[in-house]
């Protein structure tokens, strides 16, 4: 049985929810380690089971899972204020940041010593969208003969994009209507438990 | 009006669609390049999502801006809010759905199509970059890095502006 709790006030969660979200660069586990350390050890808003749970769920989610982790724990902690909080908390200040990075890169967008780093960014971002299809694909695929069948799915939409014979849209709802029929053996993300 | 709407309904659309954050990158370069954005507009806003606070998931909001300044910051910020907290109502609602083979199945499709769909996404960013040897050696760094994951993802992204200006002029 959960001991009742008093929820803490919207602006002791949004001040907490400001830490994860500015103090956290580049997302990852370093945000996971961050929202432990502030929701579970130091406020106790949070139990490490119901991190734990939050964090398995999230990964289902559509978009940002940080999102979703940040709604489902700010519901535990506050219900639907909680969420509204939380989620506003994470995302708006470092929204306004990155928007103003954005605006500042366009400003010196145009100078030669600009352009030659950029030059050098391209590939490492080109870099990092493969670097993370593959580690995407790493948790997901299968063993053995069956991990043919998700070698094929991962290759009809690498040929369907680059050849143009359809839109990304098509290939992802296609892909998933095949993956509920025939792919649904084990759960996705079950065995790897965050930070425990 | 219109334009602004369809602009918010692509931005939610890759939220809604996408499996974690930057999955999300094919569904967007699909649909913004080459009509509001060039590739070099991707590589920026890719750049500023590694560099700035936040998940890296909020690179939507650079190119939100790039499109169409503060309003679609603002377009791009609601949506990728919006989109994962179809979690909520579907966690009290349907928990057994969600633990479901065949749900597990749809969540693996859709991430082995995005898997394919990133390959070739990052491979056309690549290509749209250019190809001399150093570049090409970068990318493969990257990959490397990427992967196994113990360097800082900014680390890259500061390492690879340093040999552009060495080497890039």
């Amino acid at each position: 049985m959960r001991i009742v709790r008093s929820p803490p006030s919207s602006r002791a969660l949004a001040r907490a929810w400001f830490d994860i979200g500015t103090q956290s660069v580049g997302g990852g586990t370093s945000t996971l380690f961050m929202i432990r350390r502030i929701l579970v050890e130091r406020t106790g808003w949070i139990t490490l089971r119901e991190f734990t749970e939050a964090w398995a769920m999230s990964q289902l989610s559509p978009g940002i899972h940080l999102v979703a982790l940040a709604g489902l724990l700010g519901r535990r902690i506050a219900g639907p204020r909680g969420v509204i909080v939380s989620v506003a908390g994470m995302m708006v200040p470092a929204a306004v940041i990155t928007a103003l990075a954005t605006a500042f890169l366009g400003e010196i967008a145009q100078q030669p010593l600009t352009i030659a780093a950029l030059a050098g960014i391209g590939p490492v971002a080109g870099g990092m969208t493969i670097g993370l299809a593959l580690t995407m694909a790493q948790p997901v695929l299968q063993r053995g003969r069956l991990a043919a069948l998700d070698v094929i799915v991962i290759a009809i939409a690498f040929g369907v994009l680059l050849g143009g014979f359809a839109g990304t849209l098509v290939v992802i709802v296609l892909a998933g209507a095949f993956g509920a029929v025939a792919l649904g053996r084990e759960r996705p993300t079950s065995g790897r438990a965050p930070l425990s | 009006m219109w334009e602004q709407l369809q602009l918010f309904g692509v931005f939610l659309k890759s939220s809604a669609l996408a499996v974690g954050g930057l999955a999300s990158l094919p569904l967007l370069r699909a649909d913004l390049v080459p009509h509001y954005l060039s590739d070099a507009g991707i590589v920026q806003a890719l750049a500023v999502g590694r560099l700035s606070p936040g998940p890296n998931g909020l690179y939507i909001v650079s190119l939100g801006y790039l499109v169409a300044g503060w309003t679609g910051a603002l377009y791009a910020l609601i949506a990728a809010s919006l989109a994962p907290l179809a979690m909520l109502p579907a966690t009290a609602l349907a928990r057994r759905w969600l633990l479901s083979p065949w749900f597990a199945g749809l969540v693996r499709g859709v991430t082995l199509a995005t898997v394919g769909l990133l390959f070739a996404t990052g491979a056309t960013i690549v290509q749209a970059g250019g190809t001399a040897l150093w570049q090409v050696a970068l990318v493969l760094a990257t990959v490397v890095v990427t992967v196994q994951g113990r360097l800082h993802p900014a680390t890259m992204i500061v390492v690879g502006g340093i040999v552009g200006l060495v080497l890039g002029r």
